[in-house]
């Protein structure tokens, strides 16, 4: 009985290991790619360096202006988040916890994004964005990223809202608070996960999108990572080593900041899905 | 008696999200039915043409195969990514040394852009200097080398096998928060039940999760109609010879190289149909709720 216990271990043991190494070595892989040279990159394709060449990096970054991609990236990212978040929120609060007239028809109008998928919605919103003038505009991007993204926040936070009890509202309004000082100082607050949660969902989302930015955005100095990159392969398709260390850069980040958050990340990943 | 007046609190807490909504996903909708009865290259002038564009659209071989290639693509994706994350789930559903590690190493693959991951596995299955060729004849499979993205008989299963890559983590972590769920005391009454593994697989965790299985197996079917474009796009374009074609690189090829604005509205409509039926499922099961009283 015992034996076969660890004849079971040992074989899941074996699954995972390999699991790993197929998820995490060709990451390590294009890390020891960034540092050979041109020559070594083809001669030696599997192993470390034998010398570690940092000027990939120092050059990758300069040509394909790395720096002011990665502060795109983040004005775009953040900026739909300054957007997303306030907006669902006070919406999801009104058809949580406010009686109003046409209340659950606001709700199922907002919810009605879901059915309305991005990949649709990518050469009409071309000629929307055309029309109002924020074709190449980063502004426009967020709008349309916070846009998009409306029905799943919504959905989100209403779930955070109806769970907290009603004496709050009543209470801090006792205490002379107003309708919207309560919300703002009261209710929010204890929705902190929700936030969290639509934070995890949705900044990766946008930080990693192609498809919209580039339908977006043609001006090279506006665009964002993702964008760069793929613009970056189509010019200096023969370095390598170069690619490789752009693609370090633009990805050690993302994982760094993953793998300190993975707990918290992981859970917010797990709820948002699960309530959604 | 004065008239009841109307509270308006309410209506302005929900006005940023239903008119940001309406601009930019109900109206877009809207312009991209009306567009898809026209002829018009995006630019100049609209010339009304009825139902000419479907019509194209479905005359067009490329299209119809670009329609096979999805639903190959939807239903590979969907099927292999849920067994196997399922699979991993009920291995790391358990708790033991080492458990944080793997389940955090086999996730970071779903946190890199599609565009990252797309040129690395274009380097990695290229044909004379990829690691798959070089592990192949390694290990001695010489046979079994192929120029994997450029045989139009196996391209479109090498970009299957990268998207199943980059999203088991992800689809592993859904499971095993469905798994935990799961009450212990069921397990123990089905054992004294005399139930074998197989038996509490069939009659006690698969009814359990069910929700999480609809949830996954939406996320994976969705996700291969409406959101394949990047990692298609960067690493074949649909080539070669329309062998890897799905429908939105084709979608995105007919209005921005062909300028024809009104097919491709025409094809993003009918994209649309096609997942209405999950879109509406998922809405089901979201406003299918508790309500706060």
């Amino acid at each position: 009985m015992k034996k076969k216990i660890s004849i079971y271990h040992i074989v899941c043991a074996v699954i995972l290991l390999i699991m790993v190494i197929i998820c995490i070595y060709p990451i390590v892989w294009m890390f020891f790619g960034s540092m050979k040279d041109k020559a070594e990159f083809y001669t030696n394709i599997w192993g470390l360096p034998k010398q570690i060449h940092l000027d990939n990096y120092i050059a990758a970054w300069k040509n394909a202006d790395l720096g002011r991609r990665f502060i795109n990236s983040l004005i775009v990212t953040l900026g739909s988040m300054c957007i997303m978040i306030p907006v669902t929120s006070c919406a999801a609060y009104a058809v949580a916890r406010l009686n109003f007239k046409g209340k659950n028809l606001i709700y199922m109008y907002l919810l009605l994004g879901i059915m309305i998928p991005a990949g649709v919605l990518g050469i009409p919103t071309f000629t929307v964005a055309m029309k109002m003038g924020l074709l190449n505009s980063h502004f426009g991007l967020m709008l349309i990223y916070a846009a998009q993204n409306i029905a799943m926040g919504m959905f989100i936070m209403r779930g955070f809202f109806i769970s907290l009890p009603r004496e709050l509202e009543e209470a801090a309004m006792i205490d002379g608070c107003s309708r919207f000082g309560c919300f703002v100082r009261i209710i929010v607050p204890l929705a902190r996960a929700g936030v969290a949660t639509q934070v995890i969902f949705n900044g990766l989302t946008i930080w990693n999108d192609y498809f919209m930015a580039n339908i977006m955005i043609t001006k090279d100095e506006l665009r964002t990572l993702p964008l760069s990159i793929a613009n970056f392969v189509g010019k200096h398709s023969t370095n390598y080593p170069e690619l490789f260390a752009m693609l370090t850069m633009a990805t050690i980040p993302v994982i760094i900041v993953f793998v300190l958050s993975q707990k918290s990340f992981i859970e917010g990943v797990a709820a948002g899905a699960v309530k959604g | 008696m004065r008239k009841k007046k109307i509270d308006a609190f309410p209506y302005l807490m929900c006005l940023a999200a239903v008119v940001l909504f309406t601009l930019f996903v109900v109206l877009p909708f809207a312009v991209g039915v009306y567009t898809s009865f026209f002829k018009w290259d995006g630019f100049s002038d609209m010339k009304f043409n009825g139902l000419k564009n479907y019509l194209y659209v479905f005359q067009d071989d490329i299209y119809w195969k670009a329609i096979k290639n999805t639903f190959v693509y939807a239903i590979l994706v969907t099927v292999l990514k849920n067994v196997i994350a399922f699979f991993l789930a009920s291995i790391l559903v358990k708790n033991f040394f080492g458990r944080t590690f793997f389940r955090t190493a086999i996730y970071i693959p779903v946190t890199l852009s599609y565009i990252v991951i797309g040129i690395l596995w274009v380097w990695i299955y290229n044909p004379t200097f990829g690691l798959l060729n070089s592990f192949l004849s390694a290990v001695g499979l010489d046979q079994l080398i192929l120029g994997w993205l450029s045989d139009a008989r196996v391209a479109l299963f090498a970009i299957i096998a990268v998207d199943v890559w980059k999203w088991i983590g992800y689809h592993m972590v859904l499971y095993i928060a469905g798994l935990q769920a799961v009450p212990k005391d069921l397990y123990e009454a089905a054992e004294i039940d005399g139930a074998g593994p197989l038996a509490k697989l069939r009659y006690v965790t698969l009814p359990m999760i069910n929700s999480t299985i609809v949830i996954n197996v939406l996320m994976s079917i969705t996700g291969a109609f409406v959101a394949n474009y990047d990692i298609v796009y960067i690493m074949t374009d649909g080539g070669p010879y329309h062998s890897t074609e799905v429908s939105l690189t084709y979608i995105m090829k007919t209005a921005f190289t062909d300028y024809n604005f009104g097919k491709a509205n025409a094809m993003s409509v009918i994209l649309f149909l096609m997942v209405l039926v999950f879109g509406f499922i998922q809405l089901k099961f979201m406003s299918h709720e508790d309500v706060y009283d």
